[in-house]
């Protein structure tokens, strides 16, 4: 007998689920970027119409970046030791060894500066953000700003994203230092390189630009941390669990986004 | 006056069906139904906390959703929205979270004296000691207390409506009745429009001018609350019985305190 084709329904195939799957995952990155584009531009309105609230935006500069020093020297420091012993471990050859003070400072400016710093303040800005803003938000706290008439992009979003890209640089720009000087100790301590060989490595093939693009970095960088943290706060649902929950998918997106940044960059700025 | 019209809303599944209700100025008025019927979610469609997915409230006559460009914030402005859990702001002190319920553009003109004697006077209002609170945190004050500092951020704006989202939930008896005093209190002295959602039936029977029931999303009941302790609706009884024992615990709690 055959199956009446009215009552019978098939299973969806591989290819369907998989579609299915695909549609699935574009609607939600489309609706990521949508919301990260929407307050992206409600960051920028509120700077221009001056409706940043000082003090917060000094308290946040504070957070962001006099309690993050320590971290950061501790990162860049470590940053230059290995890249110093790494480099001299692979020039004990035919390579001059002065070369190894170029090998540090283009390394330490160009990519391991930014990014460390960079997923340093991951862990330690960007989830904080976020379970702060996922708190107030599953305590009804920015709906409690809502009712009361205040915009709490101007209120809490605007001050951390200006703080990140303000302090962010800044920031770099110390661990650009300490990695660089923690570097030329190394190489004197592990291969026996001078600080005058050292320098002179470093300037032979510095360009003044390397420092612009280090600093560029780290202002796209510092953008994105509190973009996305506050992004992911404002989206949490469901109690502590939940504030958990969105935490570690921000850090996820955070670190993700982060190295995908600094993928792009080297082919638009380094060519 | 607020009117609801048809508000509908759905999450995973339908929570409001097209609700129609209206609370005359003035009035006070509860609303009452099982937990996850959407009274909190209907309390908060009225300044757009959440957003209907169609119908539409009007405060005044005026729409919030479909009214002319700054509806909304004169809603918001008319309004003084009370927390289930007081929602105070973590990083800020009972000053400055009080403070906020000034509306910005009265806090620019006005110095910090006038500002600190209106703060003042709402707390007194809620029966705290401005002295003893003002420079706290929320992290440093008691249950009772956060919810007195909630009402107070309400108020101290000299709102026209109160919304109040279960006030007395996780309230002990005596606090509970503390607050639905102050609630009926403050209803009175403030001239207010009160819309209470509340699990406290009996409280919200004795303290309101009004009541309504909200069941799978429709109203199922709306009336006087002699009408409601009279109806012959089953649901309508079976909160009347559980209220009218709970209350009877509560009393005997109340004595061995």
């Amino acid at each position: 007998m055959k199956p009446d084709a009215t009552t019978q329904t098939s299973a969806p195939g591989p290819a369907v689920r998989a579609l299915a799957r695909f549609g699935r995952g574009s609607e939600l990155v489309l609706d990521h970027a949508g919301a990260l584009g929407t307050l992206a531009w409600q960051v920028v309105v509120s700077t221009v119409r001056l409706r940043v609230p000082r003090r917060e935006l000094l308290r946040q500069i504070y957070i962001m970046g006099i309690e993050s020093l320590p971290i950061v020297f501790v990162t860049g420091a470590l940053a230059g030791i290995v890249t110093s012993q790494q480099g001299g471990y692979q020039m004990t050859g035919a390579i001059p060894l002065y070369v190894l003070g170029s090998l540090v400072v283009e390394t330490v400016v160009l990519e391991m500066g930014p990014v460390l710093t960079a997923i340093v303040l991951v862990g330690r800005i960007g989830a904080r953000i976020t379970a702060e803003l996922g708190t107030m938000k599953v305590s009804e706290q920015i709906d409690a700003y809502h009712s009361l008439g205040r915009d709490p992009v101007s209120l809490l979003a605007t001050p951390r994203v200006l703080a990140g890209v303000i302090a962010l640089p800044v920031l770099v720009g110390f661990a650009d230092i300490v990695g660089i000087l923690a570097g030329m100790v190394a190489a004197r301590l592990d291969v026996g390189l001078g600080y005058e060989s050292f320098l002179y490595g470093a300037r032979l093939f510095w360009h003044s630009y390397d420092l612009v693009y280090s600093l560029l970095k780290a202002l796209v960088f510092g953008l994105a941390i509190p973009l996305i943290s506050i992004h992911m706060g404002l989206r949490t649902k469901g109690g502590a669990e939940g504030v958990g929950r969105t935490t570690t998918d921000a850090v996820m997106f955070m670190t993700l986004t982060i190295l995908i940044l600094d993928a792009i960059f080297p082919p638009l700025l380094l060519n | 006056m607020i009117e609801y019209r048809h508000v509908y809303k759905a999450f995973d599944r339908p929570v409001l069906s097209g609700v129609d209700l209206r609370v005359e100025t003035g009035e006070m008025f509860a609303l009452f139904g099982p937990s996850g019927t959407g009274k909190s979610v209907l309390l908060k469609t009225t300044i757009d906390l959440i957003t209907p997915d169609a119908g539409d409230v009007c405060i005044d006559g005026e729409s919030v959703y479909h009214g002319p460009p700054g509806a909304l914030a004169r809603a918001r402005r008319q309004v003084g929205y009370v927390f289930q859990n007081a929602a105070l702001f973590d990083s800020m002190n009972v000053f400055d979270n009080v403070s906020m319920g000034i509306p910005e553009e009265v806090l620019a003109k006005e110095d910090r004296l006038t500002t600190a004697r209106k703060v003042w006077g709402a707390l007194e209002l809620v029966n705290l000691e401005p002295r003893e609170v003002l420079g706290k945190t929320p992290a440093e004050l008691s249950g009772g207390m956060k919810k007195r500092v909630g009402i107070a951020r309400a108020i101290v704006g000299r709102p026209r409506i109160l919304l109040w989202d279960e006030p007395t939930t996780g309230l002990d008896p005596v606090n509970t009745a503390a607050v639905e005093r102050l609630i009926a209190r403050l209803s009175r002295e403030l001239e207010t429009t009160s819309l209470v959602v509340t699990h406290d039936i009996e409280g919200g029977l004795e303290m309101c001018d009004r009541v309504a029931m909200l069941d799978g999303g429709h109203l199922r009941f709306c009336g006087t609350p002699e009408a409601f302790r009279a109806s012959a609706d089953p649901m309508v009884q079976a909160f009347v019985d559980r209220a009218a024992a709970e209350r009877a615990l509560d009393l005997a709690e109340l004595e061995t305190i």
